[in-house]
């Protein structure tokens, strides 16, 4: 019953949790932290986040709690953190979306449910490369222009995209979505058309090449490794600018002759703009410690995603750098009735 | 066959340890609580608890995620029949019939048939998971876009039948549905559609919010409309158990739900809650007294009860053969397992037996434990109907809001449910049935999807669905269902429905 008494607590308590009043000099942190998580449970934003904050309870001797807002491909979350008090009490984890999603309203002239300024970064907690994975055999899966192919090599893979345009089908957490801009990067720096699938998240874009629905998939290491392990998917190059430690043999795009290829999956906290800088600093020293904890180094272990830890200079450096590259993406993509 | 028994035995051997056993119970009891909560279904119970599972080990959270998801498909029943409320989507048909047997005073009769109904689905399905999951699986992926919407559309053609009265109503209620479910974000082009600068709509109109809105807080206005108080009801001990008759005439249904349910459950991304929507249309158009469905009938109890538990076993079968996601719950436990370091994958049953055997010993368990924990709930729930209206209607409403606030956190879904309200309040005025509009909401966005991505895979050739042999299949039986629908046309004998309109003017 212990659980049924947290369900319930949990519904009472969590929007008591961001309205708690305010002393005006109270010592940082005097109440819990809540880590907004902008996605489902059992996502990669909530699986990281929950690691993280159990890490930074133990370290600023503080309750750190979780709370997963989500909607709209994580525009609700990222908008309620945006625009909550910037005191150091809200924070948020953000994927490599959040650099997406304002360029994305953009291009429909809506106005942007927030912007990417309004969050100052914290610090980054993983960034993982996106691998190009095929299937292993070819399909006998007939889908109106005969047997779907399969490739040994990416060199291989992006010749015959070039000889056949519009012909390679791939599939996608959705428009706009990381996967896709994943492929859409690889594309422009290639000078290749491939012909893209959205799906409604990144399970069924998986579901979709194992069911040899379509031909290629980009994907996060920690998804694709055990099909390809069993056989089942070829893992042909990826995204980083090293290899990924379990795929030593797997190529990078940068080693191919193709740099601009360059695309993470990445975690990352951010706090509202205008959060005082003390808090700012308080925050980023004990988000140095929680990566080194032994049980946030476990989990994330657990998950197959490796800890890629950069903060201040750093972490600007590669946000704006990755933000760049997506924003360019996405108007490349451009809105799709438009291409008629 | 005998390597399957010997895995059973170590599967049992892990589900019947005690901390298994307790983890397996307190999912069981969780999963009927947030079933009996209305609007909490499943996915929004499974979410919430994720996190409680961390602390576990994998076969313990397995064990009990599972437990909630298929405990909430009995608890699920309780508010159906009792009161109108859909305590989770799949339980929106129980909510016609299980409340009309409810009015007449069968309410214990029909929680029970609900029950054992859905004691027979999940351990059958189970069994069928046992030995089929592997090849079944394996079929399940070639379920792409051109076979799920070949799918979609013949559910929808099934459906046809659904409405009593009046065809025209029904039609016109499916679409109302339709047309809701495309609110939100387009999911090829990322435009949002009829938003309004509510970022919240981008995800659409939950299937949540729209049926406690049409069912319960509709129930709740037309109650409080009549001129006299509905008489509370004392049901008695001996009438709470269904009779030989009852029993017999829900027999055939529960094994036909079972099978259909299965069979819907295995395939990526379809819903449980379709199956009990295409079950109770299957069961009305093989009933000899179809006009009974709407009033009472038992088997439209006993068919989708059945139907949607057998399709949580359905929808672990992609799963746990194949380590890929069939939707978003199966979603949310292969995360449970990968936060355990269980690698989900094809591998999965060789590598990880323990966990794989011990959770299928462990559905076998979990479905007794249901069986012992809801009958005599029976007793206990049907009290409710004891409680005089003016205290237990507004409990309801408190309640309500707080389930469909619950699921995502977000105070349009409580405003959409109201709104929902007062359209339900209005459509039963004016005799609508309003099980079609819950239906379009859930079908809108998939068929749509489906259609779209089956086109853009083909570059805009329709030739896609009829050159992939499951879906041409799937076409083909539906096109023999229009065919025969036409036959009365040309043989002018009258069926149910015509029978039931002539009887109406009559009595009229």
């Amino acid at each position: 019953m212990r659980f049924v008494g947290a369900l319930i607590a949990f519904v009472l308590l969590a929007p008591a949790a961001v309205v708690a009043p305010v002393a005006a000099d109270e010592p940082y942190p005097s109440r819990p932290i809540t880590i907004v998580a902008p996605f489902p449970p059992g996502g990669v934003a909530d699986l990281t986040a929950r690691p993280v904050a159990a890490a930074l309870e133990k370290i600023m001797k503080n309750p750190v709690g979780v709370v997963n807002k989500t909607g709209a491909a994580g525009a609700v979350g990222m908008q309620y953190v945006a625009t909550s008090k910037p005191d150091g009490y809200t924070l948020l984890l953000a994927l490599s979306s959040i650099s997406i999603i304002p360029e994305a309203d953009k291009i429909f002239g809506r106005p942007p449910a927030f912007t990417v300024d309004q969050f100052v970064p914290i610090a980054l907690i993983s960034a993982d490369p996106t691998i190009l994975v095929v299937r292993a055999e070819s399909s006998s899966t007939v889908d109106g222009h005969g047997p779907s192919r399969t490739w040994k090599t990416a060199r291989e893979f992006i010749e015959d995209a070039r000889k056949r345009p519009g012909q390679i089908s791939y599939s996608s957490s959705g428009i706009y979505g990381t996967l896709h801009m994943a492929m859409e990067l690889l594309s422009h720096a290639a000078g290749i058309k491939m012909r893209h699938i959205p799906t409604a998240g990144a399970g069924p874009a998986l579901n979709a090449i194992l069911g040899g629905h379509v031909d290629a998939l980009a994907s996060g290491p920690s998804v694709v490794i055990p099909h390809i392990k069993a056989g089942k998917l070829r893992a042909l190059a990826g995204w980083g600018a090293q290899h990924v430690a379990a795929l030593p043999d797997v190529p990078t795009f940068k080693e191919l002759g193709y740099p601009d290829a360059e695309f993470y999956i990445w975690a990352g906290l951010f706090a509202p703009k205008g959060t005082p800088e003390p808090v700012l600093a308080k925050l980023r020293g004990a988000t140095r410690e929680a990566v080194n904890d032994p049980g946030f180094k476990s989990a994330m272990e657990k998950l197959e995603t490796p800890i890629t830890f950069k903060q201040g200079d750093e972490f600007q450096k590669f946000f704006d750098a990755d933000a760049k590259r997506l924003a360019e993406g996405v108007k490349r993509v451009g809105r799709i009735e438009e291409k008629k | 066959m005998l390597e399957t028994i010997q895995n059973l035995a170590l599967g049992f051997s892990v589900a019947l340890s005690p901390p298994v056993l307790l983890y397996a119970f307190v999912g069981c009891v969780v999963g009927t609580l947030v079933g009996v909560l209305p609007g909490v279904g499943p996915l929004a119970g499974i979410s919430l608890l994720l996190p409680a599972t961390f602390g576990l080990n994998a076969t313990n959270a397995i064990v009990m995620l599972a437990g909630i998801y298929y405990g909430a498909m009995y608890g699920g029943s309780t508010t159906s029949i009792l009161m109108r409320i859909p305590g989770e989507a799949a339980s929106v048909m129980t909510c016609i019939d299980g409340y009309a047997m409810a009015r007449k005073g069968r309410a214990g009769a029909a929680l029970a048939i609900a029950a054992v109904g859905s004691y027979v689905a999940g351990t059958v399905a189970v069994i069928l998971l046992m030995f089929l999951a592997p090849p079944l699986a394996a079929f399940a992926l070639r379920f792409g876009p051109p076979e799920y919407f070949a799918l979609l559309l013949l559910g929808l053609l099934v459906l046809a039948y659904m409405s009593g009265g009046s065809m025209l109503k029904g039609i016109a209620m499916a679409a109302f549905g339709l047309l809701l479910g495309m609110i939100g974000i387009d999911q090829m082009t990322g435009y949002f559609r009829f938003a309004y600068g509510v970022v919240e709509l981008g995800d659409g109109i939950g299937v949540v919010p729209v049926a406690v809105g049409l069912f319960g807080v509709a129930e709740i206005l037309a109650t409080a409309g009549q001129e006299t108080p509905p008489a509370v009801m004392k049901p008695k001990l001996r009438e709470l158990l269904p009779s030989k008759q009852e029993w017999r005439e829900s027999a055939a249904p529960i094994g036909r739900g079972t099978i259909l349910g299965f069979l819907i459950g295995i395939v990526p991304g379809s819903a449980h809650i379709i199956s009990s929507f295409v079950s109770y249309a299957v069961e009305r158009k093989l009933s000899k007294t179809p006009e009974e469905f709407g009033r009472g009938a038992v088997a439209g109890v006993a068919g989708p009860e059945s139907a949607n538990n057998s399709a949580t076993a359905g929808a672990f079968v992609p799963m746990l053969a194949l380590g890929v996601p069939s939707g978003p719950i199966p979603a949310v436990m292969l995360a449970a397992m990968m936060v355990h370091g269980v690698a989900p994958g094809p591998m999965l049953i060789k590598q990880q037996p323990e966990l794989f055997w011990g959770f299928i010993a462990s559905m076998y368990v979990g479905n007794v434990v249901l069986l012992i924990l809801n009958l005599p709930l029976v007793g206990l729930f049907v009290n409710v109907l004891r409680v005089p209206y003016p205290l237990l209607y507004p409990a309801i409403l408190a309640f309500s809001v707080l389930g469909v606030y619950a699921v995502n956190g977000s105070v349009v879904d409580v405003w959409i449910m109201m709104v929902m309200g007062g359209v339900g309040y209005v459509l039963r005025k004016l005799d609508f049935e309003t099980a079609p509009v819950v239906l379009g909401v859930v079908l809108a966005p998939m068929l749509e999807m489906a259609l779209r991505q089956s086109l853009a895979m083909s570059d805009g050739h329709y030739g896609i669905f009829v050159h992939r042999p499951i879906s041409a299949t799937l076409l083909s039986v539906g096109a023999v269902l229009v065919l025969l629908a036409l036959r009365p046309l040309v043989t002018k004998t009258l069926d149910w429905r015509a029978r039931m309109a002539l009887a109406e003017k009559g009595e009229g």
